[in-house]
């Protein structure tokens, strides 16, 4: 065996495992899925799938409530992008600087990160049904204690954002942790004697060093609020109904849930894939958009 | 040399990985049943384990359901390589999905004991799993204490000088309000299928199927709507609006445990919980007046039954499970005493002693009751269609004469 061919036949079989896995469990299901969204599939054992092209793609795209899921699902993501960064990064700021039991608070802010998303969202939609109006009876406050919060839409969605940054947040600290760990000193005390002030330096030296952190930070709280599940189903199911345009729709019916509903609620399998292929093509886009944007940003050393 | 020893091993380490997925040996006779019922999952087994002791047939339960969804797993049950020999399927909404996969019951001695196995184009299909009921539970105490005779319950009229009796009376009660009812995200069962089916069945003689025919072919009987939205503004009118709106299945049977309302808009499958809180007060059934007129039935059904899979290679065995269920007074021991639950055949004496199931079962021995009609509506109508205009009516989103109309435009949808 010459000495080339064997280094390929090495190669290949050590690249075998992760390739054949890769191929069986994604490649695959993946056609295999492209191919159901465009039949009337149902999913019962031994029924033969009938063609009918991109009819499911049609009906889609004229229901309102798939409509209004897209709609919900971006102001969800982008503000849950938004409120989940701020919070790490102003932990991550608070957990780098030199106080007393740092590593026990980055441990606390942590935690809720290894809850599972459905105990999470009960736990959270107990808070907002019992111990908000509690907190409202002790201090007085009819208002408070009157207040039905997950039969609002708007302040629901809000809940939402709350539960999903408080589970999130503490992840994503850490990756500005180790960030903030790794810009270098002498910079920062080179701009002080410059006499710059806090916001200076963190403006012109601290975010540009962190741009690759921004960078994995955003496309994870991106992606992971977009595909956002199993908090939703726990904490509102769907819920609060809210009237948009004259119709009567659910406001906390993001993406994933939506095709889940039409999937396995509505027992329109083909249908719910024909929009996964949707929701799949708009969130690549949507993230290599984001990476392609902040890559730029980053600054080399 | 040594390199091709190592490649060797992986090579036989990667088939080792695949063959172990083959094996497949031949075993003895047995019946695998996939149930959708958690809360009588363990006595099932229990009773299943006696039936091998005296049988020698191997019975395995498998339980899905509560909140993991039972449909759903029960199409990955069948992609596995072990199909059950018996399912569970609810009405005619399971039946269309699983039709070409049903196998048929024929003389076996069960079906003479029922009038509620589910029959197909004169075949039997399913095998009743129990019966169940709701209607208007009330508290007994709390009612006479109102001064309210319960055979005054039987239209709208009556429902509605009660309720107002009854919100005249908070404080002395000590109520929240007249009737625990839920209309939120998480309760869209009661209101888009319970409290819907007053629409379809109220009043019409046992086994009528007009209205829901109708609403099949995208067809609103509007006289009927809009009596019934008359019944559902009652119903919204006179319940805690915390309950209403927000409230889980907790919430809104617990408001009725603690005497906190009169009423509650649910069946007799709360009896378990009621029993597991030590709530003690008498209670009973009236009937819904859904629409205009008078009323005397609630409404009674099988919910689920027992199918079998026609691809099985044990069917015998699975059928003569059912039947020593059915006939055998350790199979009546077992679903009235340890399932709780109110079996549908006449053959059975035993009475269940939780309170609500035992007035169930007078019910069903006076013959009063309206259809089920709820699970053939088509799949998600109920809930996922009708469930978010209940919460919109309920929170004040929408008038009546708009829910009216956006009941008979989704309706319409189903042509």
């Amino acid at each position: 065996m010459k000495k080339q061919t064997k280094d390929h036949l090495v190669f290949w079989l050590f690249l075998a495992p992760a390739l054949i896995s890769f191929v069986v469990v994604v490649i695959i299901p993946f056609f295999m899925g492209l191919y159901y969204s465009m039949t009337d599939w149902t999913a019962v054992a031994d029924s033969t799938p009938v063609w009918v092209g991109l009819e499911n793609y049609k009906s889609m795209f004229s229901d309102f409530a798939f409509k209004y899921s897209f709609i919900r699902t971006f102001l969800f993501s982008v503000l849950s992008v938004i409120s989940i960064n701020l919070v790490a990064l102003t932990f991550a700021f608070l957990v780098t600087r030199e106080i007393r039991f740092k590593n026990f608070y980055r441990a606390g802010f942590f935690i809720p990160n290894l809850i599972g998303g459905l105990v999470l969202g009960y736990i959270w939609q107990f808070i907002f049904k019992s111990v908000v109006p509690s907190i409202g009876a002790l201090l007085g406050i009819d208002f408070i204690e009157n207040l039905l919060l997950l039969a609002d839409p708007n302040l629901t969605l809000f809940g939402l954002i709350f539960a999903f940054t408080w589970q999130y947040a503490g992840y994503i600290m850490m990756i500005y942790v180790a960030a903030l760990l790794n810009v270098p000193q002498e910079l920062l005390e080179a701009s002080e004697i410059d006499g710059a002030n806090f916001w200076q330096k963190l403006i012109s030296i601290t975010i540009p060093m962190i741009a690759q952190a921004f960078t994995i930070t955003s496309f994870l709280t991106l992606v992971s609020s977009f595909k956002q599940y199993d908090i939703i189903v726990a904490l509102t199911n769907g819920g609060p109904t809210d009237l948009y345009q004259g119709q009567v729709v659910n406001s906390s019916e993001l993406l994933a849930m939506h095709i889940y509903n039409v999937a396995f609620k509505y027992n329109n399998m083909a249908e719910g894939q024909a929009r996964a292929i949707i929701f799949f093509l708009v969130l690549s886009v949507v993230s290599i958009a984001q990476v392609y944007y902040n890559k730029k940003k980053e600054v080399e050393m | 040399m040594k390199k091709s020893l190592a490649l060797l091993l992986v090579l036989m380490l990667v088939g080792a990985m695949f063959a172990g997925c083959a094996g497949k040996t031949e075993e003895a006779k047995e019946v695998v049943i996939y149930q959708n019922k958690v809360e009588i999952g363990e006595q099932l087994t229990a009773f299943a384990a006696a039936y091998t002791e005296e049988t020698g047939v191997k019975v395995t339960i498998k339980t899905s359901g509560g909140d993991s969804p039972y449909a759903e797993a029960l199409k990955a049950e069948f992609q596995s390589d072990r199909q059950p020999d018996i399912f569970v399927i609810e009405g005619m909404g399971g039946y269309n999905t699983w039709a070409d996969k049903l196998g048929t019951f024929e003389g076996d001695e069960w079906i003479d004991l029922t009038a509620l196995e589910f029959v197909v184009d004169g075949k039997v299909i399913g095998f009743p799993v129990a019966v169940e009921a709701w209607g208007m539970a009330y508290n007994v105490d709390l009612l006479n204490k109102a001064g309210i005779d319960p055979a005054t319950l039987t239209s709208q009229a009556g429902y509605k000088a009660a309720f107002e009796k009854i919100e005249s009376m908070k404080a002395e009660l000590g109520v929240d309000s007249a009737v625990a009812m839920a209309a939120g995200p998480d309760m869209r069962w009661v209101t888009g299928l319970h409290n819907f089916n007053g629409y379809l069945s109220a009043g019409l003689p046992y086994g009528d199927t007009t209205v829901i025919d109708k609403l099949n072919n995208g067809e609103a009987d509007m006289d009927r709507l809009t009596q019934y939205a008359d019944w559902v503004e009652l119903l919204f009118q006179y319940a805690d609006k915390s309950v209403l709106l927000t409230g889980n299945y907790d919430a809104q049977v617990g408001q009725f445990a603690t005497g906190k309302s009169v009423f509650i808009h649910q069946g007799n499958w709360i009896d378990p919980w009621l029993i597991s809180n030590g709530v003690t007060f008498p209670m009973a059934f009236a009937p819904h007046a859904s629409v205009a007129g008078e009323f005397d039935s609630i409404f009674i059904g099988a919910p689920s039954f027992y199918v079998l899979n026609k691809d099985s290679a044990s069917t015998q065995e699975a059928k003569d499970f059912l039947n020593y269920m059915a006939t055998n007074e350790k199979g009546h021991a077992y679903m009235v005493n340890e399932a709780k639950m109110v079996p549908a055949f006449t053959n059975v004496t035993l009475t269940p002693d939780a309170p609500l199931s035992a007035d169930v079962a007078k019910w069903v021995a006076s013959g009063k009751a309206y259809t089920w009609l709820q699970n053939d509506m088509p799949d998600g109508f109920g809930m996922n269609t009708l469930g978010p205009l209940y919460e919109s009516f309920a929170k004040g989103d929408i008038d009546k004469q708009t829910f009216i109309d956006q009941v008979a435009a989704k309706i319409a949808e189903n042509k």
